[in-house]
């Protein structure tokens, strides 16, 4: 209901609509009620008969809307004498308590007041002298709580100071309401802005405010639309790459002020600028997302910035910019290429691959009828040194979830027993690897693959098995999507990469595939005369924990040796390591740690969190699951992390941050004395930002926690009313009041008009 | 346009094609001084085995040296190589033009008599760039140390920049598919008539090759041999099977090599 409609309705109605909510309508006549029906008839009954009987120029409807008219008003007279009243329970004085919850967060800092900071507006209100304390006071004994990441009693406005690197609503309303639970509580006060940055939710906190009969009376604070502001609003990075790897960021940006201006994005490592994009800027309110690509040279854990420089005029410059952790690998990820017959691809793609110190590729090649060839360039002692496949393509789970990343050439699916199509599929949705399916005459459909394990995890949708020739003159591009994807960048920007692949030769052997599941990308396409539709020639979907490509051409070769490709490009060698290297980026190993936050603030409480799986990869619930922190400083604590019953194979632990810098935890999982695997993380201690991003006044998320509670939601505007509706409040200790309602304006100016009416139409048929 | 005559199947390649093959066979025609048969029977195949049209001295029944025991050993070796391994090969022999864009769709080449090979510049130019592009050169049939300088000459106009150096048996090439334990040195067809296993001065048998810098074997050079004989007349009931075997063996080692490496 707008303010003005309410204020209207107060005129009318006596009281707000709040209280009519609150209460319930009663009658209590101090007369009997056999008394008011005779008064009534006897009012009634006269009127009516007069009316009856008159004559002149009165029509008989006349006198039938003249006879209503008089009986209106004689029933509005005996309404009142009936004593309409509403009956709420008020707080009883000084008997009961308030808590007001007091936002000590960062984000009071802006000033979107008409140059006032929110702050300023909550010592208006909130200072010693303030009228509304006074008027609380009144009424209530206060307890004031500051609140932000955590939430503290405080003895006045004065001990804010507005510091805190985070707001959490829930914590601030479980903490009062705990807090207050041993004194009759009529509400809570909760004065925000309401952009709440925590990770938990609201929902249980409200539930127990309404359970336990607490309403809230959230008063708004700050603009709900900054008039101008760019806002870098998330990242999306790959949390770990492998060295050398082309990264693709998807950046969300958001503005206000701002329409139709383009402005330029920058990727910063250590201030050094990896790469520059320029965004042109939605409409107002509006997201948009902004794909960047840059090349993770070097190796560790890289604190990026995402930033957009600050515009004139931007009523918040802090949220111009983002940070991503993104953990650059130095460590070489091993991907098993099964190819069922000899093909050229094999060894174009080993040469593509052959300078990559990243990429261990393990191949195995059907040369003949039950007949191997392993191609194995770096034996390791862990894949079995130089018998890694010596058993032909892995049996078991255990030796398949040892590798990253899967190839599969082209190889008929009744090669694989049903437990090792199976095995793939697992491959991809529990182990989190990524699999890569290649054209040929026996891949697809044409392999037979429809109605097996393997075909749910492929990102497109098989034709009927006779499908349609392999062979045909195929033209390849990337499509929209595909355009600023990192796999399939083959130059240094955006419009070089499109036109090298506009002059890339033709391929001539294609899986023809035209759909792709819900839910998958596909990257590039390919036309051919002798094909109606599009083709699919590179599409991608996430399927359980891992990820699933297809490449539904066989010969990418002929982009290394056709005669019209020059002899020192790279394109072929590019575009293969990026494939491989996207394909094993995010593949985890059996102990994935987690922080909460990858930046925290000195001395905040930081969660550590763990999953740990056995080899092949069912979650582990008795691990002795250790994380040893490292702080900037050099110096180790060990912390031992606990079982979380709630969820199989994690282990949960805390630790809070010493020193501004990087801390890294190194997590080890064993079992019966035997290593289960490990992972090590970097989180950062620094000064955080996260308070300017979302900052606007959120009220819908303000009204929700009143509504529910059975509060309201003030602003600057209505905030007066506070003291006056918080007397109504079914918290606390209470008496219960009869509000009279016959003396209401509205009663009044009904009577008014009633008689009014009947005197303009008597005088109008010349009756009186 | 790419030209793709001899593995087209698509309607625009097929479309191409007529023009396209006159002009080859003309080429063809002013090389060798007669028109070369085509095959209209290839498809789209993995692996075309196919044969080096080169300019040299030589003459095999009125051809250049190129084409000695053209098509029948060409077309016997394919069905002894689809017969014992699962490669996806072309039936037909493939015979191109060093010339010819179309090599780069056929990353393995195979020439021989390159005793009697004299390349033009453009020759090789084009062997060259099909080698450094990812080519693979299968050399056989010449023999003793005259033809050893010819093809020495000729390869060291194409990489001049490489050596050439032994094989070892221990080289993966002698194991990709059968283990080869030993070199033997494979007659012509003449040994059916009671002639010895060498000619000329190429008493011993060798396999050599040339590597690139990242250590890519380009090229391997099978001298005092003639693995061609021995699958042509491998259904000769005189010629020794003995040798039709190993050249079998060394040929289908050398593919897998190729494909895989």
């Amino acid at each position: 209901m707008s303010p003005a409609v309410e204020s209207l309705f107060s005129l009318l109605f006596k009281y707000k609509p709040f209280v009519f909510e609150k209460g319930r309508l009663l009658l209590s006549p101090s007369w009997p009620a056999v008394l008011v029906a005779v008064v009534l008839i006897v009012a009634a009954v006269p009127a009516i008969r007069r009316y009856a009987d008159v004559g002149g120029k009165a029509s008989s409807r006349d006198r039938k809307l003249l006879a209503a008219l008089r009986v209106a008003v004689v029933g509005l007279a005996v309404l009142c004498l009936l004593r309409p009243s509403l009956v709420v329970a008020t707080a009883v004085p000084q008997q009961n308590f308030i808590g007001v919850l007091i936002d000590d967060s960062r984000s009071m800092r802006i000033a979107d007041l008409e140059g006032r900071s929110r702050s300023a507006q909550l010592d208006e209100w909130l200072n010693d002298e303030s009228p509304l304390l006074a008027a609380l006071r009144e009424r209530f004994k206060l307890r004031l709580f500051s609140f932000a990441a955590g939430s503290a009693r405080v003895k006045g406005f004065g001990e804010l100071s507005f510091s805190g690197h985070r707001t959490n609503l829930a914590r601030a309303l479980d903490r009062a309401r705990q807090e207050l639970s041993s004194v009759p509580l009529s509400g809570l006060v909760l004065i925000t802005d309401g952009a709440d940055n925590a990770e938990t939710g609201l929902s249980e906190a409200i539930n127990a405010l309404r359970d336990a009969t607490i309403p809230v009376f959230a008063v708004g604070v700050g603009s709900e639309e900054f008039s101008r502001d760019i806002e870098v609003v998330r990242v999306e990075t790959p949390r770990e790459v492998l060295r050398g790897s082309s990264v693709g960021a998807d950046v969300v940006i958001r503005q206000r002020g701002f329409d139709g201006e383009t402005v330029q994005l920058f990727v910063e490592d250590d201030g050094r600028i990896l790469s520059t994009i320029d965004v042109g800027l939605p409409r107002a309110g509006e997201s948009t997302v902004v794909r960047t690509r840059f090349l993770a040279e070097e190796a560790g854990p890289r604190l990026l910035t995402f930033r957009i420089p600050a515009a004139e005029g931007e009523m918040v410059q802090r949220n111009n910019e983002l940070q991503a952790l993104v953990t650059v690998s130095d460590e070489q990820a091993r991907i098993l290429y099964f190819e069922g017959e000899p093909r050229h691809e094999v060894a174009f793609i080993r040469r593509a691959l052959h300078k990559d110190q990243n990429i261990a590729l393990a191949v195995l090649v059907r040369s003949a009828e039950n007949k191997f060839q392993s191609l194995i360039v770096d034996p390791d002692e862990r894949f079995g040194g130089e018998q890694e496949l010596f058993g032909g393509f892995p049996r078991t789970r255990e030796q398949l979830y040892r590798y990253s990343g899967i190839i599969l050439g082209s190889v008929e699916a009744e090669f694989f027993t049903a437990d090792q199509l199976r095995m793939l599929s697992d491959f991809v949705s529990q182990r989190g690897g990524g699999l890569l399916t290649l054209g040929g005459r026996y891949s697809f459909a044409r392999g037979g693959y429809a109605g097996t394990p393997v075909a749910d995890v492929l990102p497109v949708v098989l034709p009927a098995a006779s499908d349609p020739a392999q062979f045909a003159e195929v033209s390849i591009t990337p499509t929209l999507f595909g355009r600023s994807h990192p796999a399939v960048q083959l130059a240094d920007t955006l419009e070089e990469s499109q036109q090298r692949w506009e002059t890339l030769p033709p391929l001539l052997t294609l899986n023809p595939i035209s759909r792709t599941k819900p839910g998958a990308a596909t990257l590039l396409e390919g036309r051919s005369e002798s094909l109606s539709d599009p083709q699919v020639v590179l599409a991608y979907q996430r399927y359980g924990a891992g990820k699933s490509i297809a490449l539904t051409v066989a010969d990418t070769w002929q982009w290394q040796m056709h005669y019209e490709i020059p002899l020192e490009d790279q394109t072929h060698e590019m575009l293969w390591q990026q494939l491989l290297r996207w394909l094993v980026s995010d593949v985890p190993g059996q102990v994935r740690a987690h922080l909460g936050l990858d930046r925290f603030a000195v001395g905040e409480t930081v969660q550590l969190s763990a999953e740990v799986f056995d080899d092949t990869y069912l979650a582990v619930n008795n691990a002795r699951v250790v994380a040893t922190i490292t702080d900037p400083t050099g110096a180790v604590r060990q912390l031992a992390l606990q079982w979380d019953v709630e969820v199989d194979g994690r282990y949960r632990g805390t630790f809070a941050a010493t020193n501004e810098g990087y801390h890294r935890v190194d997590v080890e999982a064993l079992r019966n004395g035997e290593l289960l695997g490990q992972d090590s993380i970097i989180g950062e201690a620094a000064e955080l930002t996260r308070e300017f991003f979302g900052a606007e006044m959120n009220r819908p998320l303000l009204e929700r926690v009143a509504d529910e509670t059975g509060g309201r939601f003030y602003t600057a505007a209505t905030i007066d009313e506070l003291p006056g509706d918080v007397a109504f409040a079914d918290g606390g200790t209470t008496i219960t009041e009869v509000l009279d309602l016959w003396d209401m304006p509205i009663i009044f100016l009904a009577f008014i008009a009633l008689i009014g009416t009947e005197w303009s139409l008597r005088k109008l048929r010349r009756l009186a | 346009m790419l030209l793709v005559s001899a593995a087209g199947a698509s309607s625009s390649v097929s479309a191409q094609r007529p023009s396209q093959s006159r002009q080859l066979d003309e080429m063809r025609a002013a090389l060798d001084g007669r028109s070369m048969p085509r095959s209209s029977s290839l498809g789209p195949h993995e692996f075309y085995f196919t044969r080096a049209v080169y300019g040299g001295r030589g003459r095999s029944w009125g051809r250049g040296s190129w084409a000695v025991d053209f098509p029948k050993a060409d077309r016997q070796f394919v069905f002894g190589l689809r017969r014992l391994t699962g490669i996806d090969a072309s039936e037909s022999e493939n015979p191109v033009l060093l010339t010819d864009p179309e090599l780069f769709r056929f990353p393995f080449l195979y020439a021989l008599e390159v005793g009697y090979m004299s390349m033009s510049e453009e020759e090789v130019a084009a062997l060259k760039r099909y080698l450094l592009a990812g080519g693979f050169l299968f050399i056989d049939d010449f023999w003793g140390t005259w033809e050893w300088r010819n093809f020495e000459y000729e390869i060291s106009r194409v990489l001049p920049d490489y050596r050439i150096v032994d094989l070892p048996l221990e080289h993966p090439v002698f194991h990709t598919f059968y283990d080869i334990d030993q070199i033997l040195q494979v007659p012509s067809v003449g040994i059916v008539r009671g002639g010895p296993t060498w000619e000329q001065d190429g008493y011993v048998p060798y396999v050599r090759g040339i590597f690139d810098d990242a250590g890519r074997l380009l090229v391997i050079i099978n001298w005092n041999t003639d693995l061609g004989d021995a699958w042509e007349w491998v259904d000769n009931p005189y010629y020794p099977i003995k040798f039709s075997n190993f050249a079998y063996q060394m040929a289908v080692n050398t593919i897998l090599y190729a494909m895989s490496h």
